[in-house]
Order: structure tokens, then C-alpha cells, then sequence
């Protein structure tokens, strides 16, 4: 059963994942930077990408969560930022 | 051209972790004093400043919604209804920001800080002045209802929510906000869900700093694809962003934000002249 608490520690675990991704590539991007590794900017830029993409990954859990619970009123709403996230993202 | 010296990265450290504990307290993501001190200490130019302040603002967002969800403090269905005029306003802001010259959008971020610092200072003072009441009962239950548990009540807080027509306009304004300036539109999600919804001050500010992760991300792709993103002094704020956001979370718990506001509205009016003088 897909129950209320199960969706919170879901968008939960979705964004600590998100966070800590980046934070992990924004640290080896400045430690590979410090030893003058061309790939220290290619990290850092991935970290700020990973956190940048952080939202749409929530917002993703929430259009799957809200479907699985039938708050299809929810999971549309959730679908249409998820779009509007889209569209800024190809502008 | 800003360069990043070992001083320059503890300082921006230092800000970061400064702007973490803001957002983890307030409900806001810091932008009204992260462009000001990019701009004027720093001398970035402001369209950089907005763009860094945006991604800053997910990082607070993400890691004290994180929390925030699982306390139950977070009304999720409020949230990502109020999401969908905020991103909308958003894109547009970042849109249009980027084709306003420099001078235009500081002299418009100046005349903004001021009824923003207004705000503080009245709700900071009534937060320490008035009882707490009750919102007002709606005229039925609706979905976006909640409750959460209040560790300074020592109880569960039920409450109604209202005028969500209305509400849903506001927050376009504060998404045009966010993505014209880079201040995330916290700073007029809380009054707005606490005021004009009935939404408790605990859970507007957790569920504003929910919103304003995705209205800020919504803006800064934007300006991310527009090569606006000044790397590395980006990425210096967001790991002491997310540093500060994870020690406010635990820190800053059970504090009272009240006194916090009165001395951020002092701060937001003395930011507001100096960006103002800067523009003139």
C-alpha cells in the first residue's frame, strides 16, 4: 500500500539524493581544480546541473506518487509544472 | 572579473552557510541579500548575481524541503498547486529579465527591497505582539487541508486552507519576482499563504521554501542555458548554502523567527538604499 508516509520519505529521499549528489561533484570539482585537473570544471558544472535537476526529479515523484494514491487532480497538477520545467529548460 | 582566491572562497563560504540558515528559519531563499552582496561587494554584474542566486536557492530549497516533508510540516498538495502560476511567472521573469539592461533591474530590485523590508518589520512585530488565533474556518473541507505537529504547541496544529483562486494569482507575481531578481518569492509566498489562505506561519514557511525550489529552478535554467551562471562562485555558495540549510534545520528547530524578521527588515531597508545609490 502506497500510504502518505511512504510518499513523504519518497520526495524526501528523492531530494537528499539530489543534494548530495551535487555536493559530492562540487567537492571533487574543487579538489580536482586545487590539482589543476582540466575535469575539476566539467564537475563542478555537473554538481550545479545535479542540484538544478534536483526539482524536476521532486516534482517527477510527485506526478508518480499522487498517480499511485488516485489524487489524479494532484498528479496532473504535478505533470504540469513538470512540463513548464521542461519548457524553461528547452527556451 | 572576479577571481577566486582562497580569501574569496571562505568568504563566499561563509555567505553560503549565512544565506543556508536564513532559508532553514525564514522560508526564504536569501536572493534578497545574496544579489545585493554579490553586486555591490563583489561587483558582479547583476544578471550573473540573479542567475547565481537562483541555483543557490534550489540548494536551500531541495535540503530543508527535504526535511520539512518528512516532519509533515510542508502542505505538498498546497505546494505543487501554488507551483504551477509560480513556475509559469517565473519563466516569464527570467525571460524578461534577460533583456532588461543592468541599471533597470537594480533600480527595480531597490524599489522592491523597500515594501519587502515593510512586510518584515509588521509581521515580525506582530509575531511578537499578538496572540496566535486560529485560522478562520473554510466554508468546507477541502484537499489541500493539513495538519502538522508544532514542537513549541507541544501539539498537533489542524488547519483549513482558503481563497486558493487568488492565492494562485499572487504567487504568479512572486515567480515573475523570482525570476526577474533571483529572490526565490518567499519573501511574498509567507505572508500570502499565511494571510490570505490561513495557513499557519511554521507550515507557510515550510511550504514556501518547498515552492521556491522550483520557481528558482524554473528561472534558472534560463539562465543557465544563457551562459549567465558564473561557475565557480556559484558552486562555492551552494556548498556553504548547503552546509548552513542542514545546521538551520536542526538548529533553528524550535527557535521563534519573529526577532529574526525584525532584524532582517533593518537589514533588507539598509540593502535597499545601498542598491538603490549603486543604480542611481
Amino acid at each position: 500500500m502506497f500510504s502518505e508516509k511512504t510518499f513523504a520519505k519518497l520526495i524526501q529521499r528523492t531530494l537528499l539524493a539530489g543534494v548530495f549528489l551535487s555536493l559530492f561533484l562540487l567537492l571533487a570539482g574543487f579538489g580536482l581544480s586545487l590539482t589543476g585537473s582540466p575535469a575539476g570544471g566539467a564537475l563542478l558544472r555537473a554538481g550545479l546541473l545535479a542540484l538544478l535537476l534536483t526539482p524536476a526529479a521532486r516534482v517527477t515523484m510527485l506526478v508518480y506518487g499522487y498517480w499511485r494514491c488516485g489524487e489524479y487532480y494532484f498528479a496532473l497538477a504535478s505533470f504540469v509544472v513538470l512540463g513548464l520545467l521542461g519548457v524553461s529548460i528547452l527556451i | 572579473m572576479f577571481e577566486l582566491t582562497a580569501l574569496n572562497f571562505f568568504i563566499l563560504a561563509a555567505f553560503g552557510v549565512f544565506i543556508g540558515l536564513l532559508g532553514s528559519a525564514l522560508g526564504i531563499g536569501g536572493g534578497i541579500f545574496m544579489v545585493p552582496f554579490l553586486v555591490l561587494a563583489l561587483d558582479l554584474p547583476i544578471h550573473q548575481a540573479v542567475a547565481a542566486s537562483l541555483v543557490a536557492i534550489v540548494a536551500t530549497s531541495s535540503a530543508v524541503a527535504a526535511v520539512n516533508v518528512e516532519r509533515g510540516l510542508a502542505n505538498i498538495r498546497l505546494g505543487v498547486t501554488l507551483e504551477v502560476t509560480t513556475a509559469l511567472g517565473s519563466i516569464l521573469g527570467a525571460l524578461v529579465a534577460h533583456r532588461l539592461p543592468a541599471q533597470a533591474v537594480q533600480l527595480l530590485f531597490a524599489f522592491t527591497l523597500f515594501p519587502v523590508s515593510a512586510l518584515m518589520f509588521l509581521k515580525g512585530r506582530r509575531g511578537l505582539s499578538a496572540p496566535r488565533r486560529p485560522a478562520p474556518a473554510a466554508a468546507g473541507p477541502s484537499a489541500f487541508d493539513s495538519s502538522f505537529f508544532d514542537p513549541a504547541a507541544g501539539a498537533q496544529t489542524p488547519y483549513a486552507v482558503k481563497n486558493m483562486a487568488p492565492a494562485s494569482a499572487v504567487s504568479f507575481f512572486a515567480g515573475s519576482l523570482s525570476g526577474l531578481l533571483g529572490i526565490g518569492g518567499g519573501i511574498v509566498q509567507v505572508p500570502l499563504m499565511n494571510l490570505l489562505c490561513g495557513v499557519p506561519m511554521k507550515a507557510a514557511a515550510a511550504t514556501s521554501n518547498f515552492i521556491i525550489g522550483v520557481s528558482a529552478a524554473a528561472s534558472a535554467y534560463v539562465y543557465f542555458r544563457k551562459g549567465l551562471v558564473p561557475l565557480e562562485l556559484t558552486a562555492v555558495i551552494v556548498v556553504g548554502v548547503l552546509l548552513g540549510s542542514f545546521l538551520g534545520i536542526y538548529a533553528l528547530y524550535r527557535a521563534r523567527s519573529e526577532k529574526l524578521q525584525l532584524v532582517f527588515a533593518a537589514l533588507t531597508l539598509l540593502v535597499a538604499v545601498k542598491m538603490l545609490l549603486k543604480a542611481l
